[in-house]
């Protein structure tokens, strides 16, 4: 039986004029099949990028680096009350109520760092853990705000007991929950960077994948059309063309898009994202080395810790080669930037440039504030902190920020155009299927009827 | 139709992947990690009877199991660090290695690992608590380390700085109150106190903060993540605390606040 089969087989495909007509016509509809498929993959990978890129590593960044400024910065309003003691009466309410306005924005970038986190357990670990912590954090904190004011003392250094609570509480929000928001933060970074490898080598192959499979089946449709138009001496069959035509559009456009997104997709993360990223960090550095001008004239016995590690800070911000803060603040002063350190890359342009002279300024406060802490004046020195320190850092982290902004609205616009195009492409796409199904039909249809 | 596809262009994706990464190996593609210990420092990194053991070795053994790979240790010397990563000798250096600016240049550092502070071992009668207490004390100095000349110079402290070639004689010389204090990373310190036994003091005075890092070859981006991870397990899954009592528990090192390393960033 099976021998009998083999042989006579490929001969009628040979033979009729039908048979190959359906030969020749399924060959073209697998091959528009193909150039639609690998379309469609490509899209959804494009699409898969914008999304982890755009929707939920871009606003994690945004959560996590708004949570790291909230918590960093209710340490320092404690630790701003703590050396105001009972004069300055309205910079203390001030202070009380910026801590309790970043305490709500804190566990509110909780709550949504926690939803961004999405099935990443890591993640999701990490914030159930800043969580539990910020609990312990406000009691100890509430703890050394009640014996502050109990202890009813001038402005500058409080009681000892004061100091050794706040130290609990610094410690626990400085050495455990801040790591953790900043990691928080970076892990976005590392969720970007991984996407976009896999997205920048992925897209523009399948790009080259949508134009062979296009061509392949322009080449078909023109085989059928010319088999058609010599087996039954028509020299045009409209049907057939309007397919031809809708197809190579449609390949363009498609071609067209996938290369449209490979840009979104770089403009979004290298002119975008990395930059926001590296200011949110920048920001968030920044902000716990004012904290540390508080600490540093709070606690007497820890001054040299936290002079250094605003040191430390500052070196990774701006880098310059200091062995000791007194020759940073020269450095800085100075003015030339050797584009090491964090903002090195960041310092260009004009927004750069107010950036850096932004930081000089908040450096240069800081030199004269810790003067006035060496010479043994805190009374002048808190006034300091409250005052000219504070404004200067002010200015500076919103320098940072416009800074941070305009990279955001890049970010931002790149992947709507990414978005678009593709939510372009595939309004039109099912038309262009069905059109392009009808068409070829119309166009054979006709031909295999003569032979009934 | 789709799925084959889909395949079809992923494996000439990670052909290609392949082929462009060939010039610069990942830790991620080898079976085997070389890593870097230090050899010299009780409790931290060191050798008895031929096996590597320490602090830094655990977590290297750590770091090396998350990622999947087997390890081989290399003892090196502080002054060795640089040199195994930029030379391919080592994968990955965990010996007590500080992350600071000027290195970074030169090496990629995955981490911190761990965060500590330069402190001060005195002997149990002394009064020092502070690094301003140093003023005026003599301090011991190891050839080739910058501890005690960032007491004088970064922190202005005007202490006497007297030099010794090694950790064992600086610790022979504060017993016989040739100095009064031996300075660095408070868990060498700790380190060596516990060996010592005779119950030298460590001042907890927690100055200058330390990061450790992991060093690897510059430019391994995603290896360097992938440590991170793994640094992240450690400290969520209680390792980290674990460690570091199992070395410093009974060492007189302040264990009472474990810091959760904030990552260096990796690229």
């Amino acid at each position: 039986m099976t021998m009998v089969q083999v042989r006579p087989a490929p001969a009628p495909a040979r033979r009729s004029v039908p048979g190959r007509i359906r030969v020749i016509s399924g060959i073209t509809v697998a091959s528009l099949a193909l150039l639609f498929a690998a379309l469609a993959v490509g899209s959804s990978s494009a699409r898969d990028g914008l999304r982890v890129i755009g929707r939920d590593a871009g606003p994690q960044v945004v959560a996590s680096a708004g949570l790291y400024l909230a918590l960093s910065d209710m340490d320092a309003q404690v630790a701003n009350l703590l050396v105001i003691g009972r004069d300055y009466g309205p910079r203390r309410a001030e202070a009380l109520k910026q801590y309790d306005a970043r305490r709500v924005e804190a566990h509110r970038a909780l709550l949504e760092a926690f939803e961004l986190s999405g099935d990443n357990e890591a993640e999701r670990q990490t914030v159930r853990s800043v969580l539990d912590g910020l609990g312990r954090y406000e009691r100890l904190a509430g703890q050394a705000l009640l014996l502050n004011d109990q202890a009813n003392h001038a402005a500058g250094p409080p009681p000892d007991d004061v100091v050794r609570t706040y130290r609990t509480a610094t410690d626990l929000m400085r050495l455990v929950l801040l790591p953790q928001a900043y990691n928080l933060t970076l892990e976005s970074g590392t969720i970007v960077r991984r996407t976009y490898d896999e997205k920048a080598l992925m897209v523009p192959l399948v790009r080259v994948a949508v134009a062979v499979a296009g061509l392949v089946a322009l080449g078909c449709l023109i085989w059928l059309q010319v088999f058609l138009a010599r087996r039954f001496r028509r020299v045009f069959g409209p049907a057939l063309m309007a397919a031809t035509v809708t197809t190579a559009v449609a390949m363009i456009f498609g071609v067209n898009v996938l290369s449209q997104d490979e840009r979104a997709l770089r403009t979004a993360k290298s002119d975008g994202f990395d930059s926001v990223l590296t200011l949110a960090r920048a920001r968030a550095i920044s902000n716990s080395m004012q904290g540390d001008q508080s600490r540093y004239l709070l606690d007497k016995e820890r001054a040299d810790t936290y002079e250094h590690t605003y040191l430390d800070k500052s070196l990774s911000v701006v880098y310059y080669e200091a062995g000791n803060l007194s020759t940073y603040h020269q450095q800085v002063s100075s003015g030339t930037t050797g584009g090491l350190g964090m903002l090195g890359p960041e310092l260009v342009g004009r927004d750069g440039a107010k950036v850096m002279r932004a930081y000089q300024d908040f450096q240069r406060a800081d030199a004269a504030f810790r003067r006035l802490v060496t010479d043994g004046r805190a009374n002048e020195a808190v006034a300091e902190r409250l005052g000219r320190t504070m404004t200067a850092f002010g200015s500076y982290d919103q320098a940072l920020q416009s800074m941070a902004k305009s990279h955001e609205q890049v970010f931002e616009r790149a992947i709507g155009t990414g978005e678009n195009a593709l939510d372009n492409l595939w309004r039109l796409m099912p038309f262009a299927i069905g059109a392009i199904g009808l068409l070829v039909i119309a166009g054979v249809w006709p031909r295999l009827k003569e032979y009934r | 139709m789709k799925r084959v596809l889909a395949v079809a262009l992923v494996l000439v994706a990670l052909a290609a992947a392949g082929c462009g990464m060939s010039g610069r190996e990942s830790i991620l593609d080898k079976d085997e990690l070389v890593i870097g210990v230090r050899t010299d420092l009780p409790s931290v990194g060191f050798r008895a009877g031929g096996k590597f053991d320490g602090f830094d070795v655990d977590v290297a053994r750590y770091v090396a199991g998350r990622l999947g790979k087997e390890v081989s240790f290399l003892g090196v010397l502080a002054a060795d660090r640089e040199k195994v990563l930029t030379q391919g000798r080592a994968d990955l250096v965990v010996a007590t290695f500080t992350i600071d600016q000027d290195r970074k240049q030169r090496v990629l550092f995955a981490g911190p690992y761990h965060v500590s502070y330069q402190d001060i071992l005195t002997r149990r009668d002394d009064t020092i608590s502070n690094v301003r207490d140093l003023k005026g004390r003599k301090i011991c100095e190891v050839q080739g380390a910058n501890a005690a000349k960032r007491v004088v110079e970064e922190r202005g402290v005007a202490a006497q700085v007297v030099p010794f070639p090694d950790y064992k004689r600086c610790l022979a010389a504060l017993k016989d109150r040739q100095v009064d204090a031996v300075t660095t990373n408070d868990v060498i310190l700790a380190g060596l106190a516990a060996e010592d036994g005779s119950g030298l003091r460590l001042a907890n005075a927690q100055f200058n903060e330390q990061r450790s890092g992991i060093g690897m070859a510059k430019g391994d981006v995603a290896g360097c993540e992938a440590v991170n991870r793994a640094i992240t397990d450690m400290y969520q899954s209680g390792t980290a605390k674990k460690l570091l009592d199992k070395w410093f528990g009974k060492s007189g090192l302040d264990l009472s606040t474990i810091a959760v390393p904030q990552f260096e960033g990796c690229s």
